[in-house]
């Protein structure tokens, strides 16, 4: 009877018991909530790999036992696993799960479910906001010059905008290109806030005609973008580069040695340096002017130059105009200029004759002796 | 018999056996003539310089050859005119002041003998000349059409050493036969146009001055204006 008595007790007991704990289980887990979510990115880019944190926080006097933690979503791909280990989340204490996602997706707003199973006490269901958006930056020149000129460092100016949501970062910006010297040869500009933008110089110096190609590499959370926009250079000539003209040009002949002189002018808008005049092959320099220093010559400034030079079966001589620019780069210009023709005199000595003083000396005594006789004999 | 000898040194023998006789154009003609042609033959020796100063023209040697002939025609005629009959005109006017008597063909038929100092002077001028002529250097004008090229060949040319040389020789030989032939003149007017020593000598020696400065000024003033400047 005692023993029967006493199972009885005890099964009854447990059958009061039960209801009773399962109802605090569920009044301890609903003070179980999501404080904060954070994304990395903050706003993902189509297929973009990123990372969802959730943290909860047990505002109850009750641990609470938690049996699985998830995220799911039919669109947005939840590439972790869930926390399948039962867990327990003491009074007060927070708690953060981490989920990786990535977002096959276009454009748009998505909401997938964090989702927190309780022992005995049901489950928690938060939809996160994640945002989608496939706004890459922005890259524009802003400024560059209107023609390049071949082994011309010119500058070239870049702006870098970011018109998404989130900021980027690690931006790095740098130029490429078939025969192309750029200089710095990247530069690094790292975080791009919202709607925020950047300039970059860049000194390009082209050495033929083709594609330059400015990259943009960026990070948008672990993702790696890049960006690339095209500009086409043909070389020609610069509108604004040194223009040495030669003006008032005479030859004056000496014997087999002509003498050009003239005046070198500066016609174009960029400094002309080492400004050096000579002949060209067609024609043999000579002393004493075999090549012209003029040195430097400012927009619009003048020289006068004399080269000598002798020409043998020509009638053209060709004048050679050298200059650098200021990275150093070498013009030359060549200016063909007639050569008055002259049928050479025989050299003389260019004393006056003696024999012609003597014949005008006698003549002088002749005459003057004739005179005087036909005068005296009167 | 004409005695040329006389007429070079004792001028005032010669025409005093002149008078009383008809005047005869005949011998001062042959000597005016040969002045002629002394003066053409030195007038188309220079005028090879054009020839050359043209020869880079398409069709140059024609215009060289235009310009020789032209030149020793001119030079021919106007050795006849101006030293000649031009000469004896002044002289024949000048000496009306001094009421000289005898006909313009007596002064013509005087002043052409007193030419033979002038064509020796051109004879010796114009050897001189082709001395010369091989040391003058010519520029070579390429358009006729470029009348500053022209102008400023013209210029080289004449201002080029052998050329301006060569000016100031025959300038010089020239003034003293032209002194020689003056010295004549003042005879030959004189016997001409019955004038007293005097007056002869101012007929004569008046226009021969004036010749000679206008010489002089051409020479070393006038190369800048055949230039132009």
């Amino acid at each position: 009877m005692n023993h029967r008595c006493v199972l009885f007790v005890i099964i009854a007991a447990m059958v009061a018991i039960i209801p009773v704990s399962a109802v605090e289980q569920q009044t301890a887990a609903a003070q179980v909530m999501v404080t904060n979510v954070t994304l990395d990115p903050l706003v993902f880019m189509t297929d973009d790999t990123g990372t969802v944190t959730v943290e909860v926080i047990n505002n109850g006097a009750q641990s609470v036992a938690i049996s699985r933690v998830t995220m799911y979503d039919e669109k947005i791909r939840v590439q972790s696993r869930a926390y399948d280990t039962t867990m327990y989340l003491g009074a007060g204490n927070r708690m953060t799960f981490t989920f990786t996602v990535s977002a096959p997706v276009p454009d748009g707003i998505y909401y997938p479910v964090f989702s927190m199973d309780f022992r005995d006490a049901g489950y928690l269901r938060y939809p996160v906001k994640l945002q989608v958006q496939d706004k890459p930056l922005k890259v524009s020149i802003l400024s560059k010059p209107d023609v390049f000129t071949g082994g011309k460092k010119e500058q070239v100016e870049v702006l870098v905008g970011n018109p998404r949501d989130n900021g980027v970062s690690g931006v790095i910006v740098y130029p490429t290109g078939e025969g192309i010297d750029a200089s710095p040869s990247s530069i690094f500009i790292g975080m791009i806030a919202p709607d925020q933008s950047q300039k970059v110089n860049f000194s390009i110096t082209p050495r033929q005609s083709t594609t330059l190609e400015i990259h943009v590499d960026y990070m948008n959370g672990i993702n790696s973008h890049a960006e690339v926009i095209r500009l086409p250079i043909d070389l020609g000539k610069s509108k604004i580069r040194a223009e040495p003209i030669l003006s008032n040009i005479q030859i004056e002949r000496s014997g087999n040695t002509y003498s050009l002189t003239g005046d070198v002018n500066n016609a174009g808008l960029e400094v002309a340096n080492a400004v050096v005049i000579t002949t060209g092959d067609s024609v043999v320099p000579v002393d004493p002017y075999r090549k012209y220093v003029v040195g430097t010559l400012q927009p619009d400034d003048f020289s006068a130059f004399e080269v000598t030079f002798t020409a043998e079966g020509t009638d053209r001589v060709p004048v050679e105009v050298s200059y650098k620019d200021n990275d150093g780069n070498l013009y030359t210009t060549t200016t063909t200029i007639d050569i008055p023709l002259t049928k050479p005199g025989a050299q003389g000595t260019g004393e006056f004759p003696i024999v012609i003083i003597a014949v005008i000396l006698v003549c002088a005594a002749v005459i003057g002796g004739i005179v005087w006789y036909s005068w005296r004999k009167r | 018999m004409i005695n040329l000898l006389d007429l070079l040194v004792h001028p005032e023998r010669f025409f005093s056996a002149l008078e009383g006789k008809e005047p005869d154009l005949k011998i001062p003609a042959a000597i005016a003539l040969a002045g002629a042609v002394v003066a053409a033959v030195a007038g188309y020796a220079q005028s090879s310089l054009f020839s050359e100063m043209f020869s880079g023209m398409g069709g140059g040697a024609g215009v060289g050859a235009f310009i020789g002939i032209m030149a020793a025609v001119g030079a021919f005629f106007g050795f006849l005119v101006i030293w000649w009959v031009l000469m004896a005109g002044v002289f024949h006017v000048i000496s009306m002041m001094f009421k000289g008597s005898g006909n313009f063909t007596r002064t013509l038929a005087n002043t052409g003998y007193g030419l033979l100092p002038t064509l020796i002077g051109s004879v010796i001028t114009t050897l001189i000349l082709y001395t010369y002529l091989p040391r003058i250097a010519v520029p070579v004008i390429r358009n006729l059409q470029d009348a500053a090229a022209v102008q400023k060949a013209m210029q080289e040319m004449m201002l080029d050493p052998a050329m301006k040389e060569f000016t100031q020789v025959s300038m010089a030989i020239s003034i003293l036969f032209l002194v020689w032939s003056a010295n004549i003149w003042i005879f030959g007017v004189r016997q001409a146009r019955g004038l007293t020593l005097k007056q002869a000598c101012i007929t004569v020696i008046v226009p021969v001055t004036i010749f000679i400065l206008y010489m002089m000024y051409v020479t070393f003033s006038g190369f800048s204006m055949l230039g132009g400047a």
